[in-house]
């Protein structure tokens, strides 16, 4: 049944395995149960899936419920090419360490960055402060 | 009170027998034991069953599992799956004494008799946009439930039994017990007169918006539309049934391998789905979907036209496509009326969406000439003109929408509709030239105005094709009269480009005497031999422009075409 040929609508995608990028920068991927029409979502058997340069790991979550404005966007994962990827798997602790390692030399060269950008006389404005959009 | 005990130890002893390899009638044997019983508990059970939807309280549910314990009959072992069936049951009697049954049974029972028909038309009807006309409907009606809330009913216990259940046939199965008492057999006259029409179960879909919808019919449109799916289920009353059994079998049993290989398959249910669809299509509902859709209204039709004719081509099969029919609601004029009491002194302060309150007395102040500086002289006519453009683009988009216009309209409103488009062009000239009546409009000043701004030329542009050959003569020569000035204020938007084609449209059509006088404004060469050379700054900053250049080229070719054409005219002098 096709509905509404030439829009756009999650109805033809239920019961799919999709991977669904958030606002907050996760990748969650699950198969998509449920909809409205806010665009909330219903993951089950939902799988956090971490990435750090070639490599990633992968949180399993359960259930989530996502609200329709946190998802930037969201797409269906094709079973049989998902396999076919130059990125390796690794255990979840090992990708919970790169990424903390990450995130520590991300905020060195931010705080080098805010130094030199100090010592010009110029400064650049906090995220909180700044409007979201 | 003590038939739904037993009606529900039969249900309790259904359940605990082996579920796989049971035909779907077993619910439907289970039925005709459940409707073999009198019509006060057919009353009560309806009753439970409208009133559910309704009155999810937790203070009700609270004050009924209180008494749930000591209600529980015997020899219930499951109690987490019939909980909430139980929980239903019980209700039913507490709340049945309060409301009047007689009312439910008028609105509640939807026919019998349309079932058939509805099982025939069953695969064709979900194919909504099959449709080759839309209804019309009118302007969504109040609804006591809002739209947004979604459906209730047997989705909650449904899901229970799902999850902790999930083996394959007897999904379905418990579903069936919801409704029984709906197709009881015994309707009165006035029952059939005040159902809605069985159109609305065959199309849960686009006609679900036009009546209103109280809770009592939502609940057998949902009711209609579990049935719709499972009409093998239902007591052998139907005999017609008996036939569409054997083809449901091909059906199922890929159903059944389906669910086996995902046994969390179709938790979001076709109702379900239908109900999110049916927002998504009321927000694409328009009163007139070329203003409000314009680009999506002129893709389609270009989408239409290549499907056309490749079919015209092609021989293979007619590949029909489905269209997305957005339901045309019909303009209503609503003239609001804030709510009045009789006998009353003054009118109540009502605030709403529809009637909003004005907060601040903004007032126009013109100011007075003297007190203006130079720059705000100059920086008013900047926006009048900015202003003169907009206005002469909504004039434009107009008569370009004409000849959709002529197509759609009847024979009769076609002239009435010529001349209003007339009407339209000589007011975009006007605009264009600057109205200035009795004069015989010496200054090109506004025109320049205009075409110093990027929009300006654009406009031009595209009114070109509108303008009679005088009009679009003058316009032409006023381009070539400022034409260095043009070039200069063009340099950073670099749009004049886009007016040679126009113009050179427009030069095919133009007498030599024209061109000539044309050539002579884009030189600017005196017409008195006597005037000295600096005039010939005009020529130069013409000829390093692009635009310049192209422009005098054709206007030179064309020259001299008209030239060679005409032997009269090649004694023409001034050439």
């Amino acid at each position: 049944m096709n509905y509404m040929p030439g829009t756009a609508s999650l109805i033809q995608d239920i019961d799919k395995k999709h991977l669904v990028l958030l606002r907050d920068g996760r990748t969650l991927i699950g198969y998509l149960r449920s909809i409205d029409q806010f665009a909330n979502l219903v993951l089950h058997q939902t799988v956090e899936r971490i990435h750090v340069s070639k490599k990633y790991g992968d949180i399993p979550r359960g259930i989530f419920v996502v609200r329709g404005e946190n998802v930037v966007l969201l797409g269906e994962i094709d079973l049989e090419k998902e396999s076919d990827t130059p990125l390796q798997q690794v255990s979840i602790e090992e990708i919970l360490e790169e990424q903390r390692v990450e995130q520590q030399a991300r905020q060195e060269s931010e705080k080098l960055k805010v130094q030199a950008l100090k010592e010009r006389g110029l400064s650049v404005p906090r995220a909180d402060t700044l409007d979201e959009y | 009170d003590d038939d739904w005990q037993e009606a529900h130890e039969r249900l309790a002893e259904l359940e605990e027998k082996p579920a796989l390899g049971r035909e779907r009638d077993g619910p439907g044997e289970d039925e005709t034991d459940l409707l073999g019983e009198p019509e006060d508990t057919l009353a009560e059970r309806l009753t439970r069953l409208v009133i559910d939807s309704e009155l999810e309280d937790p203070a009700v549910m609270r004050a009924v599992q209180t008494r749930m314990p000591a209600a529980q009959p015997g020899g219930l072992n499951s109690s987490i799956w019939d909980s909430s069936a139980v929980l239903r049951r019980i209700r039913g009697p507490l709340l049945a004494q309060e409301m009047p049954s007689v009312s439910v049974l008028d609105y509640a029972l939807p026919q019998r008799p349309p079932q058939p028909r509805e099982e025939e038309r069953d695969p064709s009807e979900r194919a909504l946009p099959r449709r080759s006309s839309s209804p019309v409907i009118g302007s969504p009606p109040v609804r006591a439930v809002p739209i947004g809330t979604p459906p209730k009913q047997a989705a909650v216990p449904n899901f229970n039994q799902q999850i902790l259940c999930p083996k394959p046939v007897h999904i379905r199965a418990p579903m069936q017990q919801r409704y029984p008492a709906p197709y009881g057999e015994r309707m009165s006259p006035n029952q059939l007169c005040n159902v809605p029409n069985s159109s609305l179960l065959g199309h849960p879909f686009p006609h679900s918006v036009s009546p209103v919808l109280t809770h009592l019919q939502r609940a057998q449109l949902l009711g209609g539309a579990q049935v719709k799916k499972f009409p093998f289920s239902l007591p052998s009353r139907h005999r017609n049934l008996n036939g569409s059994a054997g083809e449901r079998g091909g059906q199922r049993s890929s159903h059944q391998e389906q669910i086996r290989k995902d046994p969390y398959a179709n938790l979001m249910l076709q109702r379900e789905k239908d109900w999110v669809a049916k927002i998504q299509m009321m927000q694409l509902q328009s009163t007139d979907p070329y203003l409000d859709d314009y680009y999506y209204q002129n893709y389609f039709q270009k989408l239409e036209k290549l499907a056309a004719a490749e079919e015209v081509h092609g021989d293979g099969p007619k590949r029909e496509r489905t269209k997305l029919i957005t339901p045309q609601v019909a303009k209503l004029e609503h003239a609001y009326k804030p709510v009045q009491f009789e006998g009353s002194l003054g009118k109540l302060t009502v605030s709403s969406v529809n009637n909003p309150r004005k907060m601040i007395d903004a007032v126009l102040t013109s100011r007075g000439e003297d007190e203006e500086t130079k720059e705000k002289q100059v920086r008013d006519k900047r926006r009048q003109t900015l202003v003169t453009i907009e206005k002469t683009y909504s004039l434009l988009l107009d008569v370009e929408d004409y000849e959709r216009r002529y197509l759609l309209s009847l024979e009769g409103e076609r002239p009435a509709l010529m001349g209003e488009r007339k009407q339209k062009i000589c007011d975009m000239y006007d605009n264009l030239r600057g109205k200035a009546a009795g004069q015989e409009r010496p200054s090109d000043d506004h025109f320049v105005q205009i075409m110093c701004i990027r929009k300006g030329k654009r406009l031009v542009a595209r009114i070109l094709p509108f303008l009679s050959p005088e009009q679009a003569a003058d316009v032409l020569m006023a381009t070539a009269r400022n034409l260095p000035f043009l070039i200069k204020k063009d340099a950073q938007d670099e749009v004049l480009p886009c007016l040679l084609r126009p113009f050179s449209h427009v030069l095919y059509h133009l007498p030599l005497a024209t061109v000539t006088g044309l050539v002579q404004q884009l030189t600017n060469l005196p017409q008195s031999a006597a005037a000295s050379a600096p005039a010939n700054l005009h020529l130069a900053a013409v000829l390093q422009n692009k635009f310049g250049l192209s422009l005098l080229y054709l206007v030179l070719s064309r020259g001299e075409e008209l030239r060679s054409a005409d032997a009269e005219l090649a004694r023409d002098n001034q050439w």
